[in-house]
């Protein structure tokens, strides 16, 4: 914890949420060892991060660290299995002494302009939480282009000026309201029926890796995740996140 | 709030056309068939209710384009609903150039976007393509007063109740409600710019080779299009005004 700052519960109220599924923890994936980065401590930053998995998702990812006390980073990601049309569920958070900037989404897997169904199941229903935190402080679009390109039309940008502590959790509740709606979506979803439409979400979704992999800490983070890091526990945090 | 009297409201078409030259060194020609459609009613209208034009082009010597609109239609003296849309054929990927500006009394609806005709989460090359050239545009105007508010920037948000619309936007729209006069005018420069990059793109555009690539982007293009034409609640105020056989005619030009 930082000089005076108290920092957001950001990894333990996502964890309530998520730990309502029966999860099992994933210790290697795609044959990476996850065990370096369960907790880790460099020159720079310390912290940890876990993969798990549970009915209809692949892979679950949830970490934080904390570079030079300063700035608390964390991440939630949520990919479901090939076989359901689930959307990624993904969230960000930097958040300093006086500044928290986030981002958190339903990213589609399929083309939802198309897709009409898809859209009003997966994201015109989270649209009352979208419209709510339009009137939070800070709401921005997101700054990456690269990250935007990918997001859905809900998705919840800001980066909100900290004046009263309390703003810290306010910044904080989006996460967990679109988490609680994504769980929603996963406890009633069906395996996808049609071939056509499998076959579109595992184009999209591959791109969306693809991209999410190589592109979003440099995104974010300005290219200096490595150099934090070191490349061999960047690469860990981004097979668990990705 | 500054309030702009009817007459002292910006002459749209007038303006990008003669103040800002967009189109110098481009002919364009009139569409008079649209979609089998007979486009001269648009072209001057008078009701009781409305007036103006919408005047459908296409250039002069090019197969690219399917359509260039420009129109402002002044609604009882009270305020000017106005629009360019630039819409490459089906042979092209290029996105669709759609502007929005409405302006009343108390302040400017605006609308400026490069609409992508394929799902760029899919196809990143099109991002780099057609889209990465409005970066630094849309970094420059999104603070223009009324779309950034006490520390709020609501670009991209301005289509709240319509989920299909925001769809359809790319990640660099540009929407909001501007108040100022001043402000007015900057958005006209940011329209011109937009539509400045978009002729640069529609130059250098290759027609699309990629049978199943162009069956997807035809598919996207027309779906938007259906969109628009068929869900924009604008297109209910054209039905009052023009009635429901001719509105069809009005929105399919506009979009």
């Amino acid at each position: 914890m930082g000089e005076g700052i108290k920092w957001s519960p950001y990894v333990e109220e996502m964890r309530e949420q998520i730990d309502q599924l029966k999860i099992s923890e994933i210790k290697e994936w795609e044959g990476h060892d996850l065990t370096p980065v369960l907790e880790f401590t460099t020159s720079q930053a310390h912290g940890g991060f876990k993969a798990y998995c549970t009915a209809k998702v692949e892979k679950i990812g949830i970490g934080n660290f904390y570079l030079n006390e300063k700035v608390h980073w964390c991440f939630c990601t949520i990919f479901p299995r090939e076989d359901y049309d689930l959307p990624i569920f993904i969230s960000r958070w930097e958040e300093g002494e006086k500044e928290i900037s986030f981002l958190v989404d339903l990213m589609p897997t399929v083309d939802s302009l198309i897709d009409e169904d898809y859209r009003k199941r997966y994201l015109e229903s989270v649209q009352p939480l979208w419209e709510r935190y339009a009137s939070l402080p800070g709401i921005c679009p997101e700054e990456s282009d690269v990250i935007r390109s990918l997001c859905s039309i809900i998705y919840t940008a800001a980066k909100v000026p900290i004046e009263k502590e309390g703003m810290r959790l306010a910044a904080l509740a989006p996460h967990t309201e679109y988490l609680k709606s994504y769980l929603n979506f996963l406890r009633e979803a069906n395996p996808i029926g049609s071939d056509a439409k499998r076959k579109e979400v595992k184009r999209k979704r591959r791109a969306l890796r693809e991209t999410l992999r190589t592109k979003f800490f440099k995104e974010v983070m300005k290219d200096s995740m490595g150099s934090i890091m070191g490349e061999n526990l960047t690469e860990l945090i981004s097979t668990i996140l990705f | 709030m500054a309030r702009v009297e009817y007459k002292d409201m910006i002459d749209f078409a007038k303006v990008i056309l003669e103040e800002f030259k967009l189109f110098e060194g481009i002919e364009l020609v009139p569409l008079e068939i649209y979609q089998g459609m007979d486009t001269k009613p648009t072209w001057e209208f008078k009701t009781p209710m409305a007036s103006g034009f919408y005047k459908p082009c296409t250039i002069k010597g090019d197969s690219k384009i399917e359509k260039i609109t420009i129109g402002e239609l002044h609604y009882m003296r009270r305020a000017k609903y106005c629009a360019l849309n630039m819409t490459a054929s089906d042979d092209y990927d290029l996105p669709i150039y759609a502007c929005e500006f409405d302006e009343s009394a108390p302040r400017v609806g605006i609308t400026v976007d490069f609409m992508p005709t394929v799902d760029i989460a899919v196809h990143e090359e099109y991002v780099e393509k057609y889209l990465a050239p409005l970066a630094e545009l849309w970094r420059k105007y999104r603070t223009i007063p009324g779309f950034t508010k006490e520390g709020r920037c609501l670009v991209q948000r301005r289509y709240g109740p319509w989920p299909w619309a925001r769809e359809t936007l790319s990640p660099y729209c540009l929407d909001g409600r501007v108040e100022e006069r001043e402000d007015r005018s900057k958005v006209i420069e940011a329209i011109v710019e937009y539509a400045r990059v978009w002729l640069e793109l529609w130059e250098k555009a290759e027609p699309v080779k990629d049978p199943e690539y162009k069956q997807e982007m035809i598919m996207r293009k027309k779906t938007m299009q259906r969109y628009y034409r068929d869900k924009d609640p604008g297109g209910e105020v054209l039905k009052k005004i023009f009635g429901e056989g001719k509105h069809r005619l009005f929105v399919s030009l506009v979009f």
